[in-house]
């Protein structure tokens, strides 16, 4: 009864203001129109501030210390965010890994660490850690080996055998299994893997994979989750198109 | 459980005659389902039609490929009960403003109550459909329960479809109950 009430008066007040509204004068709409037109200058200011915070907060690739795929000076670079344990990561991973490519030397892409403690509680942080280790044995090339070889293996949702996959893998990309179990004992990297964690929450990340497009210019496209290809290329040759 | 149905198939054949209706629940579907799927990326979307000088060709093939995303950025689970919210939203939406315009407003009132809990039911399982979508998000004091459930987050939306699916059947019995005249205890031959 009492929606009902309530459901009598609000269409009162709708017809109410129907009325007023038709009664309203020429100027009296301009007026209107003027604040609705302040306001939605005002909401796009603020999302522009709130997107340029964001590109702000990206930290600038370093070849030293970020891990790049493809032309390492391409005009345009996708810098993505993603968890080892997430499926949709490993589902984007084969995405870029094309998209690259296919990309004749106009793209890079940065692989920057984002693992969900929530979802993938221990072996995300692991697995990031081990793929650093990787790095530090084997330099760039291993770590790509070692992602795609990760993604190949593992079945995401926080399922991985860690203590026989990390070995594994240590193994078939060449590196010295010793020492890779002793940098992943270390847990020398958990402040580096941290550092990426926090920059993806600073730059607008809320799930994985997160990415953002950069263009020559310095303009963003932010990306949430594993997007198709056809949207990522042309998200790319957009960027490509910025001067 | 029958009867429902019965009152369903006579109320959805009664107000889909009406092709109004039906453009209606088309759209509300579509909507529904088109946030659904760009939900992770409105803010893109937003920036490459305003920020960017591409041609609007260009702008509008990025939000249409984007929506391949259900394909790409959602699991089986969570694509399937995204049509299903989607379409059942349409449909329900549709009938309850029927009801309205016949001024059955109790009716009404009551499935809009349970129709919006499957809306916002739906509302969060579409957005835990990423991983972690949500979960870093507004609902991050609830990280840790939602990681927690069997489906990780999934639940809200399989709840929003049966939400759904009874207000729908609540909505079709009220229309046809309303078509209907039936005797009073008193004997009297009243409209329920």
């Amino acid at each position: 009864m009492r929606v009902a009430a309530l459901l009598r008066a609000s269409m009162a007040a709708l017809a109410l203001f129907a009325s007023s509204a038709a009664a309203q004068t020429d100027a009296d709409a301009a007026l209107v129109e003027r604040y609705v037109e302040r306001q939605r200058a005002a909401a796009a200011q603020r999302e522009q501030h709130e997107a340029d915070a964001r590109a702000g907060a990206l930290r600038p690739v370093s070849k030293a210390r970020d891990h790049i795929r493809g032309n390492p000076d391409a005009p345009v670079t996708l810098v993505e965010h993603s968890d080892f344990e997430c499926p949709f990561c490993k589902r984007f991973h084969t995405t870029l890994k094309q998209l690259v490519d296919q990309s004749n030397g106009k793209l890079r892409w940065v692989y920057r660490h984002f693992p969900l403690e929530e979802l993938h509680p221990a072996k995300a942080r692991k697995e990031a850690a081990a793929s650093e280790c990787a790095v530090e044995l084997g330099g760039n090339d291993a770590f790509w080996k070692f992602a795609d070889r990760f993604f190949e293996l593992t079945p995401s949702n926080n399922k991985t055998d860690i203590d026989t996959v990390l070995p594994r893998i240590a193994r078939e990309i060449g590196l010295d299994e010793t020492r890779f179990a002793a940098c992943l004992a270390s847990d020398r990297y958990a402040r580096h893997v941290e550092e990426d964690y926090q920059n993806a929450v600073a730059t607008g990340g809320r799930g994985t994979p997160w990415s953002v497009i950069v263009s020559k210019s310095g303009k963003t496209y932010p990306l949430s989750g594993a997007q198709p290809y056809a949207a990522v290329k042309q998200l790319v040759d957009l960027a490509l198109e910025e001067k | 459980m029958s009867g429902y149905l019965k009152d369903l198939r006579f109320a959805l054949a009664r107000v889909f005659a009406f092709p109004a209706y039906l453009a209606f629940a088309g759209v509300v579907a579509l909507g529904a389902f088109l946030l659904a799927v760009w939900f992770p990326n409105l803010g893109l979307i937003a920036e490459v039609f305003r920020g960017s000088q591409a041609p609007l060709g260009a702008k509008l093939g990025i939000a249409v490929s984007l929506l391949g995303g259900i394909a790409t950025n959602f699991s089986l689970l969570s694509a399937g009960y995204t049509v299903a919210i989607a379409v059942l939203l349409g449909a329900s939406t549709a009938m309850i403003v029927y009801l309205l315009q016949q001024r059955r407003l109790a009716s009404a009132g009551r499935n809009i109550a349970v129709g919006s809990g499957g809306a916002a039911s739906g509302a969060l399982g579409i957005g835990c459909a990423a991983c972690g979508s949500l979960v870093l998000g507004a609902a991050a004091p609830f990280a840790g329960a939602l990681a927690a459930l069997p489906l990780a987050g999934a639940e809200f939306g399989i709840a929003s479809v049966v939400l759904l699916s009874a207000s729908l059947l609540l909505v079709g019995r009220s229309i046809a109950r309303a078509s209907a005249c039936s005797l009073a205890p008193s004997g009297s031959t009243q409209q329920r």
